[in-house]
C-alpha cells in the first residue's frame, strides 16, 4: 500500500478553513415578509459582488420552504419564525426565488443591480429592525391576485 | 454558533485528521461512491438507492444500498443503510448495515465555504467487521459552480480483519446548468485507487417538498490495468 500524501491534504484543509473564516464583516441587511403565502416585497434589488444577508419573517401559520435554483439555496421557514439566508456575491441579474408549499403564490426575485446602482441600506436596516414590513427593501412591487 | 468556537472546533479535528493521516495507509476496498454535501434541511425525510459496477481486469462485482434518511434537528440528518452485493458465485444478497449521521456545521453561504461532518457505523452482515468513518464535507460554491470535497478517515476493526486506519478523498466539480440536468467531473482517491470521470447529476421537483434527485458517473481507473471502470447510480426521493 502507498502512503497517501496526507500532509499536503492538511495544508489545503487548514487553507480553506483559515480563508472561510477570515471574512467576517457585517453584511447588508435585507428583510421579507411572508404573509398569506405571498412574499413582500416580491422584488430585492441587492448590490453586485457583495454577500447579503436576507432575513425573512414568517407571518404565516404554516410552514414555508424557500427555494432557488437560480440562488442554489433551499431554506425551511417555520411559522411565526424568522429565517436567515445568506446569498451572494452574485453578478448583476435576476434571481427568482419562490416557496415550495405554495409554489404558485409565494414567488419573489433578486434583482442584483451594478454598485453603483445599489440601494444603500443603512438606514433601511435601522427601520428594519423597528418594523419587518417596512424594510431594507429597496422596491416593493404590489402583489395581483 | 458562535464563530470562534466554530474556527476552533474545526482546527481541532482538521488537525486531529491529518496528525492521523499523516500516519495511516490508503484503504483496501471500493471508494467511489458518492459525494457528499453539507447541508441538511430540516423535516427532510428521504429513501436512497445507490448501485454501482465495477468492471476490471478481475471481473465485474455490484453493489447495491438501500437507504432510509431522516433530519432529527435543524442541522443533523441520520440515515440508515441495507447494503447488497453480489458475490463470486452470482447470488445477490445483504453484506452489511450502516448508520450515518450528516451535520451541517456552518449556514449555507454564510462564510467563505461550507462545512459539515459525516459520522458513519458500518458491520458486515455475518462477518465481525466493524467501520468507523469520520469525516469533513466541504463546499464553495461561485456562481453556478460548485466544489465539493469529501476528506474520511475510516478506522476498521473486528475479527475477521486486521484492525487499521484508512482514508479517502472524493472531490466534485459541478456546473448547475439547469435542475435536471448539472454536469460534473468526480475525483477518488483512496485504497491505492485513484480515479477520475464525469458525472451528471439533476433534480426534479414536485408537490411541496417532494422532489427526485439523480446522480450517474462514470469513473475509470487511473491505476494501471488495461480495464478499470466504475459505473455508479443513485436515485434519492425527498418528501
Amino acid at each position: 500500500m502507498s502512503n497517501f500524501p496526507m500532509p499536503f491534504i492538511h495544508c489545503v484543509i487548514m487553507t480553506l478553513l483559515i480563508v472561510s473564516f477570515s471574512s467576517l464583516a457585517k453584511r447588508p441587511e435585507f428583510q421579507l415578509r411572508l404573509n398569506n403565502h405571498l412574499f413582500y416585497p416580491a422584488e430585492i434589488e441587492i448590490p453586485e459582488n457583495t454577500k447579503v444577508k436576507l432575513i425573512i419573517h414568517n407571518q404565516d401559520n404554516t410552514p414555508e420552504e424557500f427555494d432557488s435554483f437560480d440562488l442554489n439555496r433551499e431554506k425551511v421557514i417555520f411559522p411565526k419564525k424568522k429565517a436567515i439566508i445568506f446569498i451572494g456575491p452574485l453578478l448583476p441579474g435576476r434571481y427568482d426565488f419562490f416557496g415550495e408549499f405554495n409554489p404558485n403564490s409565494a414567488q419573489g426575485t433578486i434583482i442584483v443591480v451594478p454598485n453603483k446602482l445599489a440601494p444603500d441600506n443603512t438606514e433601511s436596516e435601522k427601520n428594519a429592525s423597528k418594523s419587518p414590513s417596512n424594510s431594507a427593501v429597496v422596491k416593493e412591487i404590489n402583489h395581483v391576485n | 454558533m458562535n464563530c470562534r468556537v466554530l474556527t476552533g472546533l474545526l482546527r481541532i479535528i482538521s488537525i486531529s485528521l491529518a496528525i492521523i493521516f499523516s500516519h495511516v495507509v490508503v484503504a483496501d476496498g471500493v471508494v467511489v461512491d458518492k459525494v457528499y454535501h453539507p447541508y441538511v434541511l430540516p423535516n427532510e425525510r428521504e429513501f436512497e438507492w445507490r448501485m454501482l459496477s465495477h468492471q476490471n481486469d478481475a471481473g465485474n462485482s455490484l453493489g447495491q444500498r438501500i437507504a432510509y434518511g431522516q433530519s432529527i434537528t435543524e442541522n443533523i440528518m441520520v440515515e440508515v443503510y441495507l447494503v447488497g452485493e453480489r458475490d463470486s458465485n452470482d447470488d445477490f444478497g445483504l453484506s452489511a448495515y450502516e448508520i450515518e449521521t450528516r451535520w451541517m456545521i456552518t449556514e449555507q453561504g454564510e462564510y467563505w465555504a461550507d462545512w459539515g461532518m459525516l459520522f458513519e457505523v458500518e458491520k458486515e452482515h455475518k462477518r465481525d467487521i466493524w467501520e468507523f468513518t469520520t469525516g469533513l464535507l466541504f463546499e464553495k460554491e461561485y456562481g453556478r459552480n460548485s466544489l465539493a470535497l469529501n476528506a474520511f478517515l475510516i478506522y476498521e476493526t473486528g475479527s475477521d480483519i486486521q484492525n487499521e486506519f484508512e482514508t479517502e478523498l472524493r472531490l466534485q466539480y459541478r456546473y448547475r446548468w439547469m435542475p435536471q440536468v448539472q454536469p460534473a467531473i468526480e475525483i477518488y482517491v483512496g485504497e491505492d485507487y485513484t480515479g477520475i470521470g464525469p458525472a451528471f447529476m439533476g433534480i426534479q421537483r414536485f408537490n411541496g417538498q417532494k422532489q427526485l434527485k439523480w446522480e450517474m458517473g462514470f469513473i475509470t481507473g487511473l491505476n494501471g490495468d488495461n480495464k478499470d471502470h466504475i459505473l455508479r447510480l443513485a436515485i434519492e426521493y425527498e418528501f
